[in-house]
């Protein structure tokens, strides 16, 4: 029992933690996603003589994508799947950094 | 084992407090007609309850509060009309005020003053910063912890009335010891997963028989006498008679007349040091040798009567005032108004730590009694012309003390026990252990089903740790504690730090990926005949210098886009390592505070 506890600080002290990529990519996604949708819907309820036209530049990457409530479930998806990407992405090389720094310490250890 | 082989046994027990007669109990149930032996006259043991002209003092206070359910069944059955539900509330009491403990930052500054308080702020930030480089002694690894000044104010003084013997000698791996379950699992099961609320309840009440535990005791020695075993009072073992590793019989003194008490097997809670000392032939020379250095505290109680109705809230206080020698005090009619016979007196119980044969031990209780009526009166509890009468009890081998060399001359002496073919040690002293009186009476339950279902219980290991809850639970309580395992596993994996470079590198790397394609693709639609291309974008020069949004441009924002990405992953992680770090530094604090409290109540 008194080994297992060592063990356990041991680890929280030294070890260094792994991302899942695939629920950083979910989270990143939605966070996204929502951040377009959200940010798109607000300006359209404001209203006025021209709505978002800074916003509407996404449209230079999310093809179809306008300031309306239409393009805001389109940017919703775009942002998501965006996010998604970078997110799992991001876990990944992550990972395979730290993969690699452990590799090399306990190599040259 | 089948009913004839039962049939055979005679099963003596040596001990008749909590734990010999619980296995004396248990023992009836098979209907095995144990012989209980007990030198005193009267059962119940270290949880006895003494009388003194109608009124109950119970040694040392034994709440009625377990988290092992089989014993709580048993004292349900047994007692189970004759308990009272009863609030607890023990405080620290300290130049002449009332302490929470844990301290509440309210209580503390109102009773120690705004200056003190101050203070000890200051002290704790000082030994956070200065703290002693080795810590070998308990007043060293306090110090560290909570600072020189709260040291002196709540530690030192009670644990050196409770040891006799100076913080700066008692060591450091003694505390240690005793919060060797304060590991990072259990501060991190304490951030996320609460005790359950019946534990908090008995935590906060608890079941206390109405005129206290010897009430329990006498009630369980009827039981087994009704189950025709025996229950003999006044029959302390003097010898244990055995042929190498088989004992035979004992021999007990009763009103100066020895008597021989044949068994097959045999339950001893008596202290082990004396067990061994009793053989015959005698054990080893090594074995009395390392039984020899095993070592007890006592205590003595100073009963005093007084005449007022009302004293204080509390059930017991801890007297932390170093001008006085009680260490504790004990309100028994705040256990139970059943423990005195009039209402419009209260009395109260000063429990003085102490070594059998040392100098308060050796005093007349009349100078006992005068020194608890000088030292209540000083204290301000209680006038000393209204103390009216007053009597002594003193307990032999309350505490079995935990040195640093303890664990070793215990293994000798365990080992050689183990090896005896028919004998098991039970109880706080049979074990040489702390244990409460829950967790002696589930020693005394183990002892009886090795001995009649074979089962392989290690009695030593019993309130080592949790598990041993688990091993008398229903299975369903097994399946929780298992997924709190997991749950714990699945917890400290979230405490892991974050590798800064790495996660400077993925960032900086989607970053500098990111703003390469964000520029790539702008370039790649182009606009219209000598239109500027990604004015909006371009806008980034105005922090990376040279970006453009262009195809060379696009090449010179991934390296901006990596840097700028790495510097924040790297900086996300530093920060956030920081966080989690202090935080379980908090966290492992307050748990170790936790811990301290607990080593309070040890006494």
């Amino acid at each position: 029992m008194a080994d297992e506890k060592q063990a356990l600080e041991r680890m929280v002290l030294t070890r260094a933690l792994r991302l899942n990529a695939t629920v950083q990519g979910i989270v990143t996604g939605l966070v996204a996603g929502l951040g377009v949708f959200i940010a798109t819907n607000w300006l359209v309820l404001k209203g006025g003589e021209r709505v978002g036209p800074h916003l509407s530049l996404l449209g230079q990457y999310f093809i179809g994508y306008r300031v309306s409530f239409l393009g805001s479930l389109l940017g919703f998806f775009y942002a998501f799947v965006i996010g998604y990407v970078v997110g799992y992405m991001v876990g990944r090389v992550y990972n395979w950094a730290v993969d690699r720094r452990d590799h090399k310490r306990l190599g040259h250890a | 084992m089948r009913g004839d082989q039962l049939a055979e046994k005679h099963v003596v027990v040596i001990g008749g407090g909590p734990a010999g007669l619980t296995a004396g109990y248990e023992l009836a149930k098979f209907d095995l007609r144990p012989v209980v032996l007990e030198k005193e006259g009267l059962v119940g043991g270290l949880a006895r309850t003494e009388t003194y002209k109608g009124f109950h003092f119970d040694m040392g206070g034994h709440r009625f509060f377990t988290k092992v359910e089989e014993v709580n069944k048993m004292w349900q059955q047994v007692l189970g009309g004759e308990f009272l539900r009863r609030p607890r509330l023990s405080r620290i009491f300290y130049n002449g005020k009332f302490f929470f403990y844990p301290l509440k930052p309210l209580n503390a500054l109102l009773g120690l003053g705004f200056f003190q308080a101050v203070l000890i702020v200051l002290s704790f930030m000082w030994w956070q910063v200065f703290p002693y480089r080795r810590e070998d002694t308990f007043e060293q690894w306090v110090t560290n912890r909570f600072g020189r000044r709260l040291f002196l104010t709540f530690f030192k003084t009670y644990t050196e009335k409770v040891w006799g013997i100076s913080c700066s000698e008692l060591k450091a791996e003694w505390a240690a010891q005793r919060i060797k379950d304060l590991s990072l699992k259990t501060a991190l099961r304490s951030m996320f997963i609460k005790p359950k609320n019946t534990i908090k309840t008995l935590i906060e009440e608890f079941d206390y028989p109405r005129r206290g535990p010897g009430m329990m005791w006498n009630a369980v020695k009827s039981e087994i006498e009704q189950r025709h075993g025996v229950v003999r009072l006044n029959s302390g073992v003097v010898r244990i008679n055995r042929t190498d590793k088989h004992i035979d019989s004992v021999v007990v003194q009763h009103d100066g007349v020895e008597e021989v008490i044949p068994g097959t097997d045999f339950i001893s809670s008596m202290p082990v040091t004396q067990l061994i000392k009793a053989l015959d032939p005698p054990a080893p020379a090594t074995v009395l040798s390392a039984a020899g250095r095993l070592t007890y505290r006592d205590f003595l109680t100073v009963v005093l009567i007084i005449n007022k109705p009302h004293i204080f809230d509390d059930n017991w206080v801890y007297i932390h005032d170093p001008g006085v020698n009680v260490g504790r005090i004990q309100n028994f009619k705040n256990w139970s108004p059943d423990m005195v016979p009039d209402p419009s007196q209260t009395s109260l119980g000063l429990e003085y730590f102490c070594t059998e044969g040392d100098k308060v031990w050796t005093m007349a209780d009349a100078d006992l009694i005068e020194m608890g009526r000088r030292e209540i009166d000083r204290i301000g509890l209680a006038r000393y012309e209204d103390v009216v009468d007053g009597c002594v009890v003193r307990v032999e081998k309350a505490y079995p003390v935990y040195d640093s060399e303890y664990r070793e001359y215990l293994g000798v002496v365990r080992e050689f026990i183990d090896g005896l073919e028919n004998c098991q040690t039970i109880g706080r002293n049979g074990l040489h252990r702390y244990n409460n009186q829950d967790h002696a009476m589930v020693t005394g339950m183990l002892a009886v089903r090795n001995l009649v279902l074979g089962e392989h219980h290690d009695l030593w290991s019993v309130n080592t740790d949790q598990e041993y809850h688990e091993e008398i639970r229903e299975p369903a309580r097994v399946t929780e504690h298992d997924l709190e395992e997991v749950l714990e596993g699945a917890l400290s994996q979230v405490f892991l730090k974050l590798d800064r470079v790495a996660m400077g590198i993925s960032l900086g790397l989607n970053a500098g990926v990111l703003l390469f394609l964000a520029t790539l693709m702008l370039v790649l639609k182009g606009g219209e005949s000598g239109a500027h291309v990604g004015p909006t974008l371009g806008l980034l020069s105005q922090y990376f210098p040279g970006y453009t949004v262009t195809a060379a441009g696009s090449v010179l924002g991934l390296l901006y886009g990596f840097v700028s990405g790495f510097v924040v992953g790297w900086c996300f992680a530093f920060i956030r390592n920081a966080a989690v770090f202090l935080y379980m530094a908090f966290v492992h604090r307050r748990a170790e505070l936790q811990a301290l409290r607990r080593l309070l109540e040890y006494f």
